[in-house]
Formats: C-alpha cells, sequence, structure tokens
C-alpha cells in the first residue's frame, strides 16, 4: 500500500474567498496521483494484517492437527462410545440370576434356542435342566403377573372358549418389549400324570395353535415357549387366583364353565395354560 | 478529516469483532474434525461456556449443510468463517493503515474500502437469510458475525461518502480549491494490489486448514452393520422419493432435532430423492419405548404411529412432524392430547383413528424390536447405508463426503 502526500500550499488566508485565476496560480493542484508516499502507515497496515492473519492462520492449523491427533488416539472417543446403550429387548427386575437361569434352560430344552428341531418340553426336561423344586418354580413366575394370564379349559378338554381367545389375543398383542412369550399348560391334581401330561400339552397346542392361525406372525417360532405339566409338577397355588383369567377361576364343579363367585378352587386354577410374555434378555 | 479518522477506528473496531467472533466459529468447527462431541461457543460473549444439547442454535448452524463448502471433497467441508477470518485479518491491517495516513490516504483507497468492506454484510446477509428460514435458528456467534459486518459496512458507506466528497477537490480548474491538504487518487494499480491482498488473505487460512486436514477414508466404514436386514413383518415403512438408487434404513424419531436436522440437511445437499429410502421409526419416548427410563420427546409414540398410518402422506406427516416440532414438542410435554388433535386437524380422523389402533402400536412395537435385534446405539438418527452403518459424525459434518466416498451416485 502507498499514499501519496499534496504538494506544499503557497500564499494565504483562505483560497475560496480569493480570485480563481489567482488561486490558481498561488495553489495549484497537486499532480494526478503525485505526491509523497506515506510508507510508514503502509507497512504497519501491512504488517498488522499480515502478523493476525499468521497468527489466526496458525492457530486454526494448530486445532486441525491436535483433532487430527485426537481422531488418530481416540481413548476419550472410546470413553464416550462405550457409555452409549444398545437397543436391546426389555428387561425387568424379575429378571433375576435364579429366573434367567430357569428360562435359559427351559429355552434350551425347549428348542427356542440352539436351534433343535423339536418344540415345546415335557416335565421331565424341565425337573433335568431346572433343578429347582416347585414351589421355587412358581414364585418364580409370580412376578409375571402384570404381563401374564391364566387361559382357563373345562374340564378334559383343550378347547379355548371366545373368552380365552379374547384375553390371549389382546397378551400377545402387548408385547413391548418382550422377547419370549411363555405357554405354561397344566392338567388336573386328580387322574394318572400320564393322562394329565398329554391333556395338558393338548392345552398348550390349543394356545400355540390359535397364536399361529391368529396372527400368523413368521417370528413365532423363535418367541413361543411351551412347556406342558402334569399332576406332578408345579402345580398352581392361590396366588394365581388374583391372576387376569380368561373367565372366573372360582368354578368349583367339574365341566362348571365358570363365572360363579365361590372361592377360587386350586382344581379350577390348574386346568389351564398360564401364557405371559417374558421381558428378560439372556 | 475527522470523518475520516472516525470511519478508520469504526473499521477497526468492526474488523476486531468480526475476527473474534469468526475465530471462535472456526474453532468450534475445527474442534469437530476429531469426529467426537464437543461443547460449542454461543454466546455474544466470545468464550462464554459451550453447549453440548442439540437445541443449541449456534450447533443448529455448524451443522447445516449452509456452514462449509467443498464439503463432498474435505471430511466436513471448509467452514465459511474461515474465510471471514481471512477477511476480517485484511480489513484489520487496511483499518489501521487509512487510521495511521490519515490525509496523506490517496482517495482510491477509500473508494477500495467502501466497494469491498460491503462485501462482509453481504455474506452476512445471506446467512441471515438462511439462518432464518431454513435453520429457523439464531447462533449468537453468527450474529457477532453480523453485526460486525455491518458494523464494518457502516464504516465502507462512510468512506464511500468520503470519497464522493474529496474526489473533485484536486480537479486543476477546482474553483472552490481544497480546504485541507489532500493526498492524490493514488494508481489503479493499488486497487489491484489491494484486491489481491484481500483475495489472498480470504483463501490463506482456508489452504492451510484443507492441507492440515488428515485422511478420513479409513474411518468411514468402522461403525458397524445392519445384523438383520430383513424386518419379518414387513412392518417397514417406505418414504417414497423422486429417483431412488440407493437403498438406505434410516432410524428415526419425529420429536428428534437432530433428526430434523438430519432429514434438511439431506434435502439442502440433493441427497433425499436418490435414496431408496427405508424407515424404521425410534421414538425416544417411554410411552412405547421400553429402552428408555424416562421420555426424551413425550409425544414422539403418537407422531410415529400417525406416520405409519400416512399411506401415502407418511413422508408429508413426517416433515410436518419435523417443520411444526418446536410447538410439537411443547405440546408433549404438557398437553398430549393437543398433539391428537393437531394430527386430526391436518391429516383427518382416520390418520387418527388409524394411529389410536391397537394394530398400529404393535406394528410401532415391530419396529423396536427391529431396533432391538440389530443392536443399534440408542439415539437417533442412524443411517445405513445398503448394511453399513454410517457413524453419526457422518451423518452431520462429514455427509457428503462419506456420501461421496461409499455412494457417490446419489450425489449426480
Amino acid at each position: 500500500m502507498s499514499a501519496y502526500s499534496p504538494p506544499p500550499r503557497h500564499g494565504s488566508g483562505d483560497p475560496r474567498h480569493g480570485n480563481p485565476r489567482a488561486m490558481h496560480a498561488v495553489d495549484p493542484p497537486p499532480p494526478e496521483g503525485g505526491g509523497r508516499p506515506a510508507f510508514l502507515p503502509a507497512a504497519v497496515g501491512a504488517a498488522a494484517g499480515v502478523v493476525v492473519l499468521l497468527a489466526t492462520t496458525l492457530t486454526v492449523r494448530a486445532t486441525v492437527s491436535n483433532a487430527s491427533d485426537r481422531l488418530k488416539h481416540p481413548q476419550a472417543a472410546a470413553a464416550v462410545e462405550s457409555k452409549v446403550a444398545v437397543a436391546d429387548q426389555s428387561e425387568e427386575k424379575y429378571c433375576t440370576p435364579n429366573f434367567k437361569t430357569v428360562l435359559q434352560r427351559v429355552l434350551n430344552a425347549c428348542g427356542l434356542v440352539g436351534g433343535e428341531a423339536r418344540r415345546g418340553c415335557q416335565p421331565a426336561d424341565v425337573k433335568t435342566f431346572a433343578s429347582i423344586d416347585d414351589d421355587d418354580f412358581n414364585a418364580l413366575f409370580t412376578p409375571l403377573k402384570d404381563r401374564g394370564a391364566v387361559i382357563m379349559f373345562d374340564d378334559a378338554s383343550e378347547t379355548l372358549d371366545a373368552g380365552a381367545k379374547k384375553l390371549l389375543e389382546e397378551r400377545w398383542l402387548d408385547r413391548k418389549g418382550a422377547r419370549y412369550f411363555f405357554i405354561v399348560a397344566r392338567a388336573s391334581r386328580t387322574g394318572s400324570a400320564e393322562y394329565n401330561r398329554t391333556l395338558s400339552h393338548k392345552r398348550a397346542n390349543s394356545v400355540h395353535f390359535f397364536l399361529q392361525e391368529q396372527f400368523k406372525d413368521p417370528d413365532l417360532e423363535k418367541q413361543v415357549g411351551m412347556l406342558w405339566l402334569g399332576n406332578e409338577f408345579a402345580q398352581l397355588t392361590k396366588d394365581y387366583c388374583d391372576w387376569p383369567a380368561s373367565r372366573g377361576a372360582t368354578t368349583t364343579s367339574r365341566g362348571g364353565k365358570g363365572g360363579g363367585k365361590n372361592e377360587c378352587n386350586p382344581d379350577a386354577i390348574n386346568r389351564s395354560a398360564f401364557v405371559s410374555w417374558v421381558d428378560c434378555r439372556l | 478529516m475527522r470523518n475520516a479518522r472516525l470511519l478508520a477506528v469504526l473499521a477497526l473496531v468492526a474488523s476486531f469483532l468480526g475476527l473474534v467472533f469468526a475465530a471462535y466459529s472456526t474453532y468450534d468447527y475445527a474442534q469437530h474434525l476429531d469426529r467426537q462431541i464437543h461443547a460449542i461457543h454461543c454466546s455474544f460473549i466470545p468464550g462464554a461456556s459451550g453447549d453440548t444439547t442439540a437445541e443449541n442454535p449456534c450447533k443448529v448452524a455448524l451443522f447445516s449443510s449452509y456452514s462449509a463448502l467443498f464439503r463432498e471433497s474435505y471430511w466436513g467441508g471448509v467452514p465459511i468463517s474461515l474465510f471471514a477470518v481471512g477477511a476480517f485479518s485484511f480489513f484489520l491491517g487496511y483499518a489501521l493503515y487509512l487510521l495511521l495516513s490519515g490525509w496523506r490516504t490517496p482517495k482510491r483507497a477509500y473508494l477500495f474500502f467502501g466497494v469491498t468492506g460491503l462485501t462482509p454484510l453481504c455474506a452476512s446477509l445471506v446467512m441471515f437469510v438462511i439462518s432464518l428460514t431454513r435453520l429457523h435458528a439464531f447462533c449468537k456467534v453468527c450474529v457477532g458475525i453480523y453485526f460486525s459486518s455491518a458494523l464494518l459496512a457502516a464504516a465502507a458507506v462512510m468512506a464511500l461518502l468520503h470519497y464522493r466528497a474529496i474526489a473533485h477537490r484536486h480537479l486543476p480548474f477546482d474553483p472552490m480549491g481544497p480546504t485541507e491538504p489532500q493526498a492524490g487518487p493514488g494508481s489503479p494499480l493499488l486497487l489491484v494490489g489491494w484486491l489481491g491482498a484481500l483475495g489472498l488473505a480470504a483463501i490463506v487460512p482456508a489452504l492451510v486448514y484443507v492441507a492440515a486436514l488428515p485422511d478420513y477414508r479409513p474411518y468411514l466404514s468402522n461403525c458397524g452393520k445392519l445384523e438383520v436386514q430383513q424386518e419379518q413383518h414387513n412392518a417397514l415403512l417406505k418414504l417414497p422419493t423422486a429417483h431412488p438408487v440407493k437403498p438406505v434404513t434410516f432410524f428415526e424419531d419425529p420429536l428428534c432435532p437432530t433428526c430434523r436436522a438430519f432429514h434438511e440437511r439431506l434435502i439442502d445437499e440433493g441427497v433425499l430423492e436418490n435414496l431408496d429410502v427405508t424407515l424404521v421409526l425410534f421414538p425416544l419416548d417411554s410411552d412405547c419405548n421400553w429402552m428408555l427410563d424416562r421420555s426424551l420427546h413425550p409425544g414422539a409414540c403418537l407422531l410415529s404411529k400417525a406416520v405409519l398410518c400416512g399411506g401415502s402422506q407418511s413422508r408429508a406427516i413426517l416433515e410436518w412432524s419435523y417443520s411444526e416440532q418446536d410447538s410439537l414438542r411443547e405440546l408433549g410435554k404438557g398437553n398430549p392430547t393437543a398433539i391428537e388433535k393437531k394430527i386430526r386437524e391436518r391429516f383427518g380422523s382416520d390418520v387418527m383413528s388409524c394411529a389410536q389402533d391397537k394394530k398400529t402400536a404393535v406394528r410401532l412395537t415391530q419396529h423396536l424390536h427391529y431396533a432391538a435385534n440389530n443392536h443399534i446405539p440408542v439415539s437417533t438418527p442412524q443411517m445405513f447405508l445398503g448394511d453399513k452403518r454410517i457413524c453419526d459424525e457422518d451423518t452431520d459434518l462429514g455427509l457428503k463426503y462419506t456420501l461421496s466416498q461409499l455412494a457417490p451416485e446419489v450425489l449426480r
């Protein structure tokens, strides 16, 4: 940058008030583009600009280089990354290690995991794989009350009535974050274990087939775990009378279709299939 | 002469302020080159505490497609603020020169400053309109730059007036004659020189920035894959686009501000219409999403269901959710039924009835299970190009660069 200074002024007084011609004579205009260059201000201005530009540019370069170093050695990034939650199925408080052990064993035994061909398992399998007693077994499932339901059957029958279908549909659609759906069927306390086991198996299948038919869910086979129990294992206690049921779990006589307001009867509550979504991860 | 001094002082102050704000903006931008999360300054007081929230308007501006140039060639592009740093540095030096040279300043120096001093304001006006109409947010650091540009422009206008006032004083037969010492007009070559210096100052920081950038290509494909590509129930949603050439899967939440910014970025970059979009709704609302212990975006489940029920209007409902996001988020916090009313008014009662149907809830649950089966991070948005997960930082600053590397066909 450069500048020019005007030539020295001649004469005195305000030239505006003088004769223009005379003024021209005493105060000639500076030569076009001429004059003494103002080097110092130009040099100072240029230097200041360059210094500021250099400083900011070097700062930019240092910032980019530091970012580049952090990119190549991302210890801090890994720490942040590990804090980010990962999407998964739900995990409720009842998923205790004990519960998960049983769940895992039932799933393994009943063909839901591990790629085994068969579906469902019998009490013997459960006895083998879930080595706990009846009370503990029931206690494990007690916390499922909000997610479960009791599907009632007539005596010696595996047919689902309208109420059972409605409740099943309701429960199935209320999956939320659960991964597994359990069907645990039972038969009477009386009669031979063999007979009851067969009936129990049929009841479990009724529920399973209904869900298959109704929803045609391609994932169903990976979700539904079935267990059918005879009269010798894990009978439901009266605690289950408070659970949502497909009909009044209070029938006292054979063949009664429920709805009576009699006392909850262990015989009736056990002519059932207990169903529930299980909100546990394995 | 007093006017000349005043304009020089004003230009000096404006340039200094502009430089400080532009430098902070550039610093914030460059910090993100490590692909990590950083606080962003957002204050009229440079250096005041940073903010990492998505609602931070400076973050909105920084992650918008308007904050940088050459995004296709360089990861994150070259921040526009870098050019401002260079330009304000030049004007700082130039203003100092005007101040120190006083009456010896050639006339053309004022003309040059008067014209070029208006350019930062022109750039600021463009960015202001973008902030107003596209970003709907005003970043305080940006406003600082706008203000500095306006001050500089005021000085420039004063310079033009001053130039006009002194332009005729040295005519050979000026009847009035000079009233005070006055320099000549200066060589026209000076204009070329100053213009060259301004241009050089404006691009030098950008050139140094580009030269210092690391190679990002090795980092683009390291963020995982979509483990389960097929959703068994056909529950996922296809978002209609004009020329779909590349399959992508988006996990989005209608009430997530980052999703809105991402969606707008895709549109602004001209990319969205070339994508074959599968949309997975992933509302961060504990009303339907069991992965959260509290709702981050209450009302997002309902809006997601409305999107699922939209049929041919699905995209319109999603984009409406984004455009009305601020008010919908407020309604979601205090009065969720008001959201229902808004949906009904805008898209009809059929959409709302469908959104309240249990089967729609099941379908939304299937979306969430799809996310769970793929173990994606619980954050939105997530983008998968084919089955390849695009890292979070590549969906914002690095989007165009990443696409140019991994799917150049969508940029054509």
